[in-house]
């Protein structure tokens, strides 16, 4: 019998309020190691603010966030990186007047071993041969592109387990947009459990195992990404259906 | 690491290597007092040369928060002032205390950490603006409680005959003997933060100011990194603090005026924010000025074009030039309008904050090219 999957990162009916707006309704979601998921919705319904609930930017009113089998809703940010958690955020937010070689660096932060984020950065040039090109280059004169590959890179130099995405193709032409897909699916086959955030839900979808659908703050679809992508309402609503 | 941070600080001046400048400087300031000894200045000149060395002791210490956690903090000499209080009621007549140097030096950077502390717990919380508002407020409030705390500090009268200091059983009295002895600390104090800059914490220092939260989801600790920072400029300024009351032998609340906030956070702007040299040199020239224009109107000058040389001058300017303190800070303000202007990143810039001040730089202009033809041929490609 096949052993029940093991939740890395976990949602159980959280809530979260900026000021008296509540923005997520009770949240029950789970994303299993060494998955893909995908967080779909409209503007405004929430999917932002669970990325920066689980970074611990944004912190639970009620409810539990758990990663690793552990409740994290008292840990902060630079806690959560440490134990393993990478971001590529939203914007990217690099460091501008730092070059990518710099901004690398700071992605390995919280390590100690030498030796191992040498060996990281050698991986992450591999990944991405333009990163390397530019890596004296300052970060804010990079190409909207390049600079996701440097989000990507630095989201990996800290040997995340779980690295979660906010809108990782906005900003992108469209052929760097199926590329930025493709680095998403080869960091996951490397062991590295993803959660993503995308506006692209067609895209994203074809990567993903699973999704959820937000909708104002509530899960309100939720599966196997082939049955997502399949969903005649989600595919009316979310997919652009033509 | 240290091989990636070296390349981004590229030597101002591309020349000459920084470590041969400094030695330079070290030499030059450690030459100053035989000048005096050998009468080719005036003995005024190493009171002058001293209360600079003071002053680069801050203006270091303040560049650390200011330069290079980028927080602005406008109430910098309360942290001197705490210091200068300590040595001055433990090592004095008033209380009759006679804490020897070295454990005094220690409870005069002590005190001025745990003030750093409590300040920074509240407000480190706080961006720009505010903080800036809270600093200056810290900075008044001390002042004022010096000022009013009079069975303590025997308020405006101050608390003279600070006694005078025993280094390694040497008796620290003359103007000279102070020189050194401070300018021992500007090197240890140059040294801890030029190391302190290129470590761990340093480089936290720099993502934080370039992007708050983007340094937290590096896994940067950025209260703490921020207390850090506050809590080792604290310790710097309360040293400089005990130096210049023992120095001084005298000190009361109005050494420690906004004013004197104001003008550290000058001589860092002037020299360049975030670098060392940058303070140095700033803290020197702003500090000298005064004296110098004076003595220049007053003796060499007039040694050079004859006693009367300004003669048909107009008062006004007669009297600018003689009595050059007066217009201090108006000087000080002209040039930091024209430095804003003409050379923002200051006189010896720091790397990264040459960076921040020109976006545009004409060396980078290449590779934007590039990048906009990557682009180009992004959407070829997809055409196709």
């Amino acid at each position: 019998m096949e052993s029940a999957p093991r939740a890395l990162l976990e949602f159980r009916k959280v809530h979260t309020h900026y000021g008296r707006i509540e923005v997520l309704k009770s949240i029950d979601c789970r994303v299993n190691e060494g998955e893909i998921v995908c967080l779909l919705g409209g503007n405004a319904s929430g999917k932002s603010t669970t990325m920066k609930t689980v970074l611990g930017i944004v912190r639970p009113t009620t409810g539990d966030v758990l990663f690793d089998g552990k409740v994290v809703n008292n840990v902060r940010t630079s806690e959560r990186i440490k134990r393993g958690i990478a971001t590529v955020p939203e914007n990217r937010r690099l460091f501008p007047h730092l070059t990518v070689l710099e901004n690398l660096e700071m992605g390995a932060y919280t390590r100690s071993d030498k030796q191992g984020i040498a060996e990281d950065l050698e991986r992450v040039f591999e990944f991405f041969p333009k990163v390397h090109e530019r890596r004296t280059q300052r970060a804010g004169t990079l190409s909207g592109g390049e600079q996701q590959m440097v989000a990507f890179g630095r989201a990996l130099m800290s040997k995340p387990r779980l690295v979660i995405m906010d809108e990782p193709s906005m900003g992108l032409a469209p052929a760097l947009v199926e590329q930025a897909f493709e680095i998403i699916q080869a960091i996951n086959e490397q062991g590295v459990t993803i959660f993503v955030v995308e506006q692209n839900a067609h895209a994203a979808l074809s990567i993903a195992n699973r999704g959820y659908v937000l909708q104002t703050g509530r899960v309100v679809i939720e599966g196997d990404a082939k049955d997502l992508l399949a969903n005649e309402e989600l595919r009316r609503a979310y997919l652009g259906e033509m | 690491m240290s091989r990636i941070r070296n390349t981004s600080n590229a030597p101002a001046l591309p020349w000459i290597p920084r470590w041969m400048l400094a030695l330079a400087a070290l030499l030059a300031a450690a030459a100053f007092p035989l000048l005096v000894e050998y009468g080719v200045i005036q003995t005024v000149w190493i009171r002058v040369g001293t209360r600079a060395l003071v002053y680069v002791l801050l203006a270091v210490g303040l560049n650390l928060i200011m330069g290079e956690t980028g927080m602005l903090n406008l109430g910098y000499i309360a942290f001197f002032a705490i210091g200068a209080y300590t040595t001055a009621l433990f090592s004095s007549p008033r209380f009759g205390f006679e804490v020897p140097f070295w454990p005094l030096l220690v409870m005069s950077a002590g005190l001025a950490m745990l003030a750093g502390y409590l300040v920074g717990l509240p407000s480190l919380r706080l961006r720009g603006d505010y903080l800036a508002i809270v600093t200056l407020a810290f900075g008044e409030v001390t002042r004022y409680t010096f000022n009013n705390w009079e069975s303590v500090t025997n308020g405006p009268g101050g608390i003279p005959g600070i006694y005078r200091p025993t280094v390694f059983g040497y008796l620290v009295e003359r103007p000279i003997e102070f020189y050194y002895l401070i300018l021992v600390f500007v090197v240890l104090a140059v040294l801890l933060v030029a190391n302190l800059k290129n470590s761990r914490v340093g480089r936290a220092w720099n993502a934080l100011r370039e992007d708050e939260i983007a340094a937290e989801a590096a896994g940067i600790h950025g209260m703490r990194a921020k207390m850090v920072a506050l809590v080792i400029s604290a310790a710097i300024a309360g040293v400089a603090g005990s130096l210049f009351a023992y120095y001084q032998q005298f000190i009361n609340p109005t050494y420690f005026v906004f004013m004197q906030s104001v003008i550290i956070v000058c001589m860092i702007v002037l020299g360049g924010l975030g670098s060392i040299p940058g303070a140095v040199l700033g803290a020197v020239v702003l500090d000298s000025l005064p004296e110098f224009t004076r003595q220049s109107f007053s003796s060499w000058l007039p040694a050079i074009f004859g006693r009367d040389f300004m003669a048909g001058w107009p008062d006004f300017l007669r009297t600018f030039f003689l009595d050059f303190d007066q217009y201090r800070m108006l000087i000080v303000g002209l040039v930091i309008v024209v430095m804003v202007i003409f050379r923002p990143e200051g006189l010896i810039p720091d790397a990264l904050w040459r960076r921040e001040v020109h976006q545009e730089d004409p060396r980078e202009q290449e590779h934007t090219l590039q990048t906009l033809f990557d682009i180009e041929e992004g959407k070829q490609d997809l055409e196709v």
